[in-house]
């Protein structure tokens, strides 16, 4: 489902980003595990292409990004991954309802006339049935995860990228978000990759992937 | 879920600051669609009187102020023509079709006496837009045919409370007097209503019509006295008009006419369209040009409030970009999205500034009907309206393309990563 080969990117003056193989097969959930700085969110930015190569290779559900135009980036994002993020990343303009349609607009994958009814099955799947009307801000922060959880398998995506999930929830909120995202990814028989610093966390995970020593000081 | 909604929803988001940005757009739309409109009403008021009549013949002086004192009553008369003058344009078939003498000198409560003939009341023309105008059609009672009988203008008979039957005493001159000087009105001969004229939102409406005996008899026949308008020569009154409307047989004969008087007559021709067409061109265009000029200023200042206001919008929401990016959104719809801001704020300042503008015309249009009889109507949309609302959309769209380019340019890595 994702692999990468001999992956190079330069982050800045003196600091070199490497991986020289990582693998996750399709339904897997894996956790990309290590201290802050250590390169776990540079590998998620390069396997949903947010950053480009330098040099190596990224193959993501059969396709090889490496060489992809923005505009076939933009459209495989669309398509094909769900990000759920430390800090929720909701749209604050929009209610719940519509930031799941949100996602739906950008990608070709569901017709428009099953945006909304899809959005509601989402929301109602992520127990936020009374909430398809309100915006982020009148939302608690575990009710806002689950919207971008539902945002996330918007596009009956294949891939879901985690970015501390959890990180900005309160442990009983962390771990009913954390049970709920494997619930829906074991249900829907989505690939989850989930970057975080929690040791503990990671563990929770069926397989986890040391990120120590993936960003290199100096010319590498 | 388009691109229109998500401008729009932006735009809600931060509704005092899309609110102020549209008002400052709106203001110089304001400002030049009333200019324009204002100015192109009051054109074609004052070109549609000018069209009543094809010459206005007068003393030598000047024609702008013979114009304005004997078609639209807004000037004193700048003298007095013998009589003849009118008698021999009566006589000449060739070209006059009508030809209705203007005696001025006296007011009452503000509005001007004019003294004529009942042909004056009789006169109708065709408007600019195939019309026929007919300016002098009674209301109530019938037109004067006695001296001392009156029709009355509708804005003079309502500001004045004149009704039919009622009397009233003229005065000397436009401006009030001392009571010293009050023996000088014609207090012993009073004018009686007769007839009351239906609104025509001209300045026909400000007038009191008189036959043009009356005039006479008022300022020297029987009574002895010898007075004049300001700056007129001292004539005697009987002998003379302020001015004679003239139409021809056809408009084709205006120039050939009006010349042929300039220079085998003592008197002076003017064809009224071209003497208002003229002021407009002297004078008013320039005063357009600089309210305009300040108009576009404005629109400039606007468009660099739009630019600020949506720049600093994308570096606030650069997650928000970034996010939508990450959910698939390509550079080109970031791009167009924020365009679409700056459409949105600049459509909604040409509407509410061109709602502005017209309500300020529409109020400065009472003043104008009020003082001068001239009923303008505003909430029109011209073509050069239209043209400087789309130059207006076009710098608002172009302030619009730096912060969309910004947005188009985003590093989403490092802006979803910016955890501000």
């Amino acid at each position: 489902m994702v692999m990468l080969e001999q992956c190079r990117r330069r982050l800045g003056p003196g600091a070199t980003f490497y991986c020289e193989h990582f693998h996750a097969e399709a339904g897997e959930h894996i956790a990309l595990w290590g201290p802050s700085g250590c390169g776990k969110s540079t590998m998620l930015n390069l396997i949903s292409g947010l950053l480009r190569l330098d040099s190596g290779r990224i193959e993501v559900d059969g396709v090889e990004i490496h060489d992809m135009s923005e505009g076939q980036l933009d459209q495989f994002r669309g398509e094909r991954l769900g990000f759920v993020f430390q800090t929720f990343n909701l749209l604050a303009p929009f209610t719940a309802l519509q930031n799941v349609m949100l996602a739906m607009r950008f990608s070709d994958t569901v017709p428009q006339k099953e945006w909304k009814s899809r959005a509601t099955m989402l929301l109602e799947r992520v127990g936020l049935d009374h909430r398809l009307h309100s915006k982020p801000n009148t939302m608690s922060v575990g009710e806002q995860q689950r919207v971008a959880i539902a945002r996330a398998l918007a596009n009956k995506q294949r891939l879901i990228m985690a970015d501390e999930p959890t990180g900005s929830l309160d442990p009983k909120n962390a771990k009913e978000i954390m049970a709920l995202l494997l619930e829906v990814c074991t249900e829907e028989e989505v690939t989850m990759i989930m970057v975080t610093h929690d040791r503990a966390l990671a563990e929770r995970l069926p397989k986890q992937f040391d990120c120590v020593g993936l960003v290199t000081e100096g010319e590498s | 879920m388009s691109l229109w909604h998500i401008a729009w929803s932006y735009l809600w988001n931060r509704k005092f600051t899309t609110c102020l940005t549209i008002l400052s757009v709106a203001l110089s739309v304001g400002l030049i669609s009333s200019v324009l409109s204002l100015r192109q009403e009051l054109e074609k008021r004052f070109a549609e009187e000018g069209q009543a009549f094809d010459l206005v013949v007068g003393p030598k002086g000047s024609p702008l102020q013979l114009v304005l004192g004997s078609v639209y009553f807004l000037d004193s008369a700048i003298g007095r023509t013998p009589l003849h003058v009118y008698e021999d344009l009566l006589k000449d078939d060739g070209f006059v079709e009508a030809a209705f003498p203007i005696g001025l000198g006296d007011t009452y409560g503000g509005f001007r006496i004019v003294g004529t003939t009942q042909g004056l009341l009789d006169h109708k023309w065709e408007g600019m837009s195939g019309d026929i105008r007919t300016p002098f059609a009674l209301a109530e009672g019938k037109t004067f045919e006695a001296p001392y009988e009156a029709v009355v203008g509708a804005v003079a008979a309502r500001k004045l409370g004149l009704v039919i039957g009622q009397e009233f005493e003229s005065m000397h001159g436009s401006i009030e007097i001392s009571e010293e000087l009050r023996e000088f009105d014609h207090a012993d001969r009073p004018f009686v209503v007769v007839g009351i004229l239906e609104t025509s939102g001209t300045p026909f409406d400000r007038a009191i019509y008189c036959d043009i005996e009356s005039i006479w008899d008022a300022h020297g026949a029987g009574h002895g006295e010898e007075h004049s308008d300001e700056g007129a020569e001292e004539l005697d009154w009987s002998n003379s008009v302020s001015a004679i409307l003239v139409q021809l047989h056809s408009p084709g004969q205006r120039f050939e006419y009006e010349g042929w008087i300039n220079e085998n007559t003592d008197a002076m021709a003017v064809v009224p369209i071209q003497v208002i067409s003229d002021f407009f061109q002297d004078f008013l265009d320039p005063i357009k040009g600089l309210m305009m000029g300040v108009g576009y200023l404005v629109v400039v200042i606007s468009a660099l409030s739009i630019l600020i206001g949506l720049y600093l919008s994308i570096m606030q929401r650069k997650r928000d970009l970034a996010i939508m990016r990450a959910l698939g959104a390509s550079s080109y719809e970031i791009f167009g999205a924020v365009i679409i801001e700056a459409f949105w704020v600049t459509t909604l300042g040409i509407a509410v500034g061109w709602l502005f503008g017209n309500a300020v015309t529409y109020l400065l249009g009472l003043i104008l009907a009020q003082e001068y009889g001239l009923v303008i109507t505003p909430f029109g949309l011209s073509s050069e309206e239209i043209r400087a609302f789309a130059t207006v959309a076009l710098v608002g769209l172009v302030a619009g393309i730096l912060p969309a380019w910004q947005a188009y340019n985003g590093d989403v890595a490092h802006d979803l990563a910016d955890r501000q």
